[in-house]
């Protein structure tokens, strides 16, 4: 061949560095992402082993021992039924976690997928998912909930009643799963738009990069170019919103539980521990203190882990 | 599918075959005051085993027609008449799927910026993978072996290690390899390389057209090198096409072409590349105004009112492509050079 090799001495390359893993390097460096990693993993791992976690059964109630102040026995002191309040907060992390995780995927997915598209193939697609959008951001979150569970948590519940009477089959008789079911299912029609928004911006600018023309011109399908050229170009700003949309999900059942139109006792809920604490809190303020405190803490982690991640992903934005 | 130039007797003694025969290809870009034309009836060919040169300045249609060709025109942007037959079927007609195996199968392309050609998220082993896997049905394994292969190919040092490479940890001249690497990755029968080099510093310029030069002689394909540089595809092209607003002004065989250019414009190109024995005080001559904007076309000749030999049926009336001289190989669309040479 007539082409000059470069060097004719066996080079070291070194190991490819991937997009993810220099995002590691820079998130590491990032003192408050860190922390905010930090807090989201023990709070996950909290959630992920709570049952052998907790010193007592979060349910056992123990009237002898009501509203105890913190104390070694009961780290966190004891409700109004004599109930340990540090196994509600973690059983507490369990239901935030579980409805945050769940939301933010199937947002995440619907998001997703209608974003691609849109922005993918333009045209009438486009303008239908849009109006789509539009129309569920216009609703109020907080009406629809309300709505949802005034309208349908009755006629399910007797559904059920009636199913059991009729079959005594146990499945039918457990209601708690309805309540996760509303939850998670109004929280996330209402969830999706941003992620849907973010993602068709991020292809509506990748479609016109040269890599896809390339792509095009090697003949590859529309989906394996979706697929694999364009839906992982978008996701360093998916991945911030992701984890900033965890927190705000779980802040969002909390203010759900709060109000009685989400998680309801004797589940345990962030939210619905406050706004019990609430009542009494002049007089036991343990009770409000401590799943307020988590709840903030487990909002602002997740807050400071998605900034980290977005200084992390877009290094020339970073200051 | 008798064309004019067909009656003439044929620069070489056998008879060529057509690979890519482009008849009247118009297009047209939407724009706020409605269509304007930005390749007016472009008619092109290039036979088998032969590498044409297509030159002009930027804007003038060079990438848009080979881009239209394979139905890769950005929104917007519209062929509205003509055909491109490849192999003797019409790419405008052809269906999806049918498309889709003559893209990168058949027809591999090299692009113009190697820095934004390449996706930046997969490692340039699974690009080049990609096409081996999809027309060639080729597992995993043997696509990767064969990547392995093509890297070696194209001159790339440690090409099996830099498989796992991501696009960013290469540089310019070797992402252009590799950016080369995957339009070849099928054998195709025809490359088309829309300015591959503009990108590149000149030394590596240099590599990349030997590196091009190399394979084709290799591998017997043939080859579209669109550039506005004409001293850098001298030696590697056969035939060149110059174009001028969307149409092909002159086109001759490369000797040809650089003894005897014929259309004013594309003396005006070879009088502006500078030259090492000029003194150091010649100004660089240059060619006078700038080309019609699309929807503003000229009547007459498009570059009328630039030409200094213009006449008043330039600015009446398009002149077409006619032979001058090579027995019909060269040929100008111009009617003061046409006379000239009748006259000769």
């Amino acid at each position: 061949m007539s082409v000059v090799p470069m060097t004719s001495t066996p080079i070291e390359i070194e190991p490819p560095v991937s997009l993810w893993r220099d995002a590691w390097h820079r998130l590491r460096r990032n003192r408050l992402a860190v922390f905010g990693l930090a807090v989201a993993v023990i709070l996950a791992f909290t959630a992920l082993f709570g049952p052998y976690l907790t010193p007592y059964d979060f349910l056992s109630q123990d009237l002898n021992s009501r509203n105890l102040a913190p104390s070694l026995s009961h780290l966190f002191g004891t409700d109004d039924l004599g109930r340990d309040v540090f196994s509600r907060v973690i059983y507490g992390t369990r239901t935030a976690f579980l409805v945050a995780i769940v939301v933010t995927f199937i947002a995440v997915l619907i998001g997703v997928t209608l974003g691609a598209l849109a922005g993918f193939f333009g045209g009438w697609l486009d303008r239908i998912v849009m109006w789509l959008t539009d129309m569920t951001m216009s609703i109020p979150n907080l009406l629809l909930v309300v709505v949802i569970n005034a309208s349908l948590k009755s006629p399910i519940s007797m559904w059920m009643e009636s199913r059991y009477l009729a079959t005594l089959n146990p499945f039918y008789r457990e209601t708690i799963w309805v309540d996760f079911l509303l939850v998670f299912g109004s929280m996330a029609l209402i969830s999706w738009p941003p992620y849907a928004r973010l993602v068709r911006a991020q292809v509506l600018s990748i479609r016109s990069r040269p890599y896809i023309t390339a792509a095009q011109a090697l003949g590859l399908t529309n989906r394996i170019i979706l697929m694999r050229y364009v839906v992982p170009n978008a996701l360093g700003p998916l991945i911030v919103a992701v984890s900033a949309g965890l927190g705000t999900a779980m802040v969002l059942e909390s203010a759900f539980s709060f109000l009685g139109v989400g998680v309801n006792p004797p589940t345990p809920s962030w939210g619905n521990m406050i706004s019990d604490g609430l009542r009494v809190w002049q007089h036991y303020p343990h009770l409000l203190a401590a799943p307020a405190a988590v709840l903030g803490l487990a909002s602002v982690a997740f807050s400071f882990l998605g900034d980290g991640l977005n200084d992390a992903l877009n290094p020339r934005g970073a200051k | 599918m008798m064309m004019a130039n067909d009656i003439r007797p044929e620069p070489t003694p056998k008879t060529r075959e057509r690979l890519l025969d482009v008849k009247g290809l118009t297009i047209e870009i939407e724009t706020r005051n409605g269509p304007a034309t930005i390749v007016d009836g472009i008619d092109l060919h290039v036979d088998k085993g032969e590498t044409l040169g297509i030159v002009g300045e930027s804007g003038c249609g060079k990438s848009l027609t080979m881009l239209s060709m394979m139905r890769l025109l950005p929104n917007k942007i519209r062929v509205t008449k003509g055909e491109a037959n490849f192999a003797g079927r019409d790419l405008q007609k052809m269906s999806n799927s049918d498309l889709r195996k003559v893209r990168g199968g058949e027809v591999g392309f090299i692009f113009q910026d190697p820095m934004t050609s390449l996706n930046p998220v997969m490692r340039i082993g699974q690009q080049l993978a990609e096409p081996l896997i999809y027309h060639r049905g080729m597992s995993k394994a043997e696509a990767r072996k064969r990547s392995g292969e093509l890297l070696k190919l194209v001159g790339i040092p440690g090409a099996e290690d830099r498989l796992d490479a991501y696009p960013h940890e290469l540089s310019g001249g070797m992402r252009q390899r590799v950016m080369i690497a995957i339009g070849l990755a099928c054998n195709p029968q025809l490359l088309i390389a829309d300015e591959p080099t503009t990108a590149l510093d000149v030394t590596i310029q240099a590599q990349i057209v030997d590196l091009v030069k190399d394979l084709r002689d290799k591998l017997g394909m043939s080859v579209v090198w669109i550039t506005h540089d004409l001293a850098l595809i001298a030696g590697l092209v056969d035939r060149i096409n110059v174009l001028y607003a969307g149409t092909v002004v002159e086109d001759a065989p490369v000797d040809a072409l650089f003894a005897n250019p014929s259309h004013p414009y594309t003396q005006g190109l070879l009088a502006s590349i500078p030259k090492l024995t000029d003194e150091r005080s010649t100004r660089l001559s240059s060619i006078g105004g700038t080309p019609p904007e699309p929807g503003r076309r000229p009547t007459g000749c498009p570059f009328a009112p630039r030409c200094p030999l213009a006449e008043s049926i330039c600015h009446e009336r398009v002149p077409s492509l006619e032979g001058v001289s090579q027995g019909g190989a060269h040929r100008v669309a111009c009617f003061v050079a046409q006379r000239k040479l009748e006259a000769a």
